[in-house]
């Protein structure tokens, strides 16, 4: 219970630090003001650009700390994240077509729905490679994801080089791939905040079969779990809440595999507690990375993706590091 | 109480037959242990009869009931499986292992978890985590986590093979016990703890049963001696008899 009262409050402590956080610093009274509905052009800034932005940040994290904890859960490797599987390159290429390829359609659905169905096809893809190699287990999984995450980083930037011109500028989808809050509107972040519950709903219909999951595959087949149903299962449940934050978010890189690691450290490996607290944790670290992302380099932003990686990949070696020794 | 039965079961993997035409009516309670020398195939017709591996041709039946047409809830509520090495992905409690083990059965009496706690010595250990354990503690936790729902069905692999001598003896020791209620069939390494505590021995080679019949009998067969490869001499010690192999 502490645990639980430890995270929240760290989260509130979190959106409040982010909200102030900018390249023009607020104070809590300024924040105070602007949502008591103070008119002044300084207030309305806060609440129609920093704030959703802050909230989007959580939400965009929680979905990654899901998708993290969902694909570890799968894969019963702590190593293990999204873009290893191929999903968010896959959203990465569906995102591009989107804003490059002038459509019929408003780019604000185009969007998820391609990042959505890139995620859901590269996982597809990888799904059957696997099966037509005969090696439906993690380690084919894997490394079939590991292969197409490749030729789908390749054929984004193909995509990027051949249809930019100068009508469509490639820095959109450049700080696009490199991970960034979209700031959306208020009914934006409705929409978002329900995606997110929906998505915490959805990781948690698997809580007790990636537990199951997780005691081997023997353990797993003699306690009654259909392993390869419950694989592929969860990976389509997982590419659904990946392409949602990728629509969100950009590539957002190493939160889905940090997430997951702290949230572990704090509630243990069992996935019913471990979900939430995943989410909890991505929430806070999103939400952090992304004021400093506003912050640091003011009145330039530095991409979101970049200070991830920055902050993650040590935390990945690190990690690779320890596996390794034991 | 169930019985199990294999009928013309038989398990090939990549061209190998590993379990030829193995037809076996078990319980519907009783101790059976498994022998065989090394590749004999007791493993794969133990993962079979539980049910983890489907075979080839052949069925297993439980209760009259093919295997392969039964719920896998159902089945993994009827029929124990001990594995012959169980390690974990995630490094697990003993209390989350044990809600794991007891999450198999629908309806469980409400003090099912304390029980096995009891008679397993886990009480105190609860919120040790798996790689803190002994050797001798795993294997009893892997014996509450797959015994709390008490399965009328218990097929064990052999999970004693990593284990000193004490915890050895009480861990074939409680296996062979079930038998007296239930069904109990045990693959075991140590001849003399296989023909001492278990009524009934079969004896597995190339992936057929060479012989299947009573301890007290079966010790004396000099098919043992040829499935082994090895001359055995039979000692009488206490009114018991034990073997003592010679090349």
């Amino acid at each position: 219970m502490r645990v639980w009262l430890g995270l929240v409050l760290a989260l509130l402590l979190g959106l409040a630090v982010a909200a102030c956080a900018g390249a023009l610093w607020a104070s809590p009274a300024d924040i105070w003001r602007a949502l008591s509905g103070d008119p002044s052009m300084a207030s309305r800034l806060l609440v129609e650009w920093r704030l959703p932005r802050v909230l989007a940040a959580a939400l965009v994290g929680a979905l990654l700390g899901l998708g993290g904890t969902i694909y570890q859960g799968v894969f019963r490797n702590p190593l293990a994240e999204p873009y290893l599987l191929g999903s968010a390159g896959g959203a990465a290429v569906g995102a591009t077509v989107a804003l490059l390829v002038p459509l019929a359609l408003p780019q604000s659905l185009l969007l998820p729905v391609l990042a959505f169905a890139g995620a859901w096809g590269a996982t597809m893809l990888v799904l059957g490679i696997a099966r037509v190699a005969g090696a439906v287990d993690a380690a084919g999984l894997l490394l079939a994801g590991v292969a197409v995450a490749a030729i789908l980083g390749a054929l984004r930037s193909f995509l990027m080089l051949a249809l930019s011109d100068e009508t469509v500028s490639l820095q959109v989808v450049m700080s696009w791939v490199l991970g960034g809050i979209q700031t959306p509107s208020w009914r934006g972040i409705a929409l978002l905040a329900a995606i997110a519950l929906g998505c915490l709903g959805l990781s948690l219909l698997f809580a007790r079969r990636l537990d199951l999951l997780g005691l081997g595959e023997t353990m797993a087949t003699a306690f009654g779990l259909d392993t390869r149903r419950v694989v592929a299962e969860a990976v389509l449940a997982g590419s659904v809440i990946v392409a949602a934050a990728v629509a969100f978010g950009g590539l957002v890189a190493f939160v889905g595999l940090a997430a997951p690691h702290i949230a572990r450290w704090l509630v243990g490996p069992l996935h019913k507690p471990l979900l939430p607290a995943s989410a909890l944790v991505g929430a806070i670290v999103v939400t952090l990375a992304d004021a400093i992302a506003r912050a640091a380099l003011p009145p330039a932003e530095i991409p979101l993706g970049l200070v991830t990686a920055i902050a993650g990949g040590p935390f990945f070696i690190l990690l690779l590091a320890r596996r390794l020794r034991t | 109480m169930s019985s199990l039965a294999a009928e013309s079961l038989t398990v090939k993997r990549e061209r190998a037959t590993l379990i030829d035409g193995v037809s076996l009516s078990l319980g519907p309670s009783g101790s059976v242990a498994v022998i065989g020398p090394n590749g004999a195939g007791k493993s794969t017709l133990l993962r079979t009869l539980a049910g983890v591996d489907t075979p080839t041709s052949g069925c297993v039946r439980l209760d009259g009931q093919d295997l392969a047409g039964l719920a896998s809830a159902e089945r993994a509520q009827s029929i124990g499986f001990l594995p012959q090495t169980f390690e974990p992905h995630w490094d697990l409690s003993v209390a989350d292992l044990l809600e794991l083990g007891a999450a198999r059965a629908t309806a469980l009496p409400a003090d099912a978890v304390a029980k096995a706690k009891r008679t397993f010595e886990l009480l105190g250990l609860e919120a040790r985590r798996w790689s803190t354990l002994s050797g001798g503690e795993r294997a009893r936790v892997l014996l509450a986590t797959v015994l709390v729902v008490d399965p009328p069905v218990l097929i064990a692999d052999e999970p004693s093979a990593a284990l000193d001598i004490r915890h050895r003896l009480e861990t074939i020791r409680t296996l062979a016990a079930r038998g007296s209620e239930r069904l109990s069939v045990v693959v075991v390494h140590d001849l003399d703890l296989a023909f001492r505590f278990f009524e009934r021995v079969v004896l597995l080679v190339a992936g057929k049963v060479v012989a299947d019949a009573p301890a007290h009998d079966l010790i004396h067969d000099p098919c043992l001696d040829e499935a082994f490869g090895v001359r055995f001499e039979r000692l009488k010690l206490d009114g018991r008899w034990l073997l003592r192999a010679d090349s």
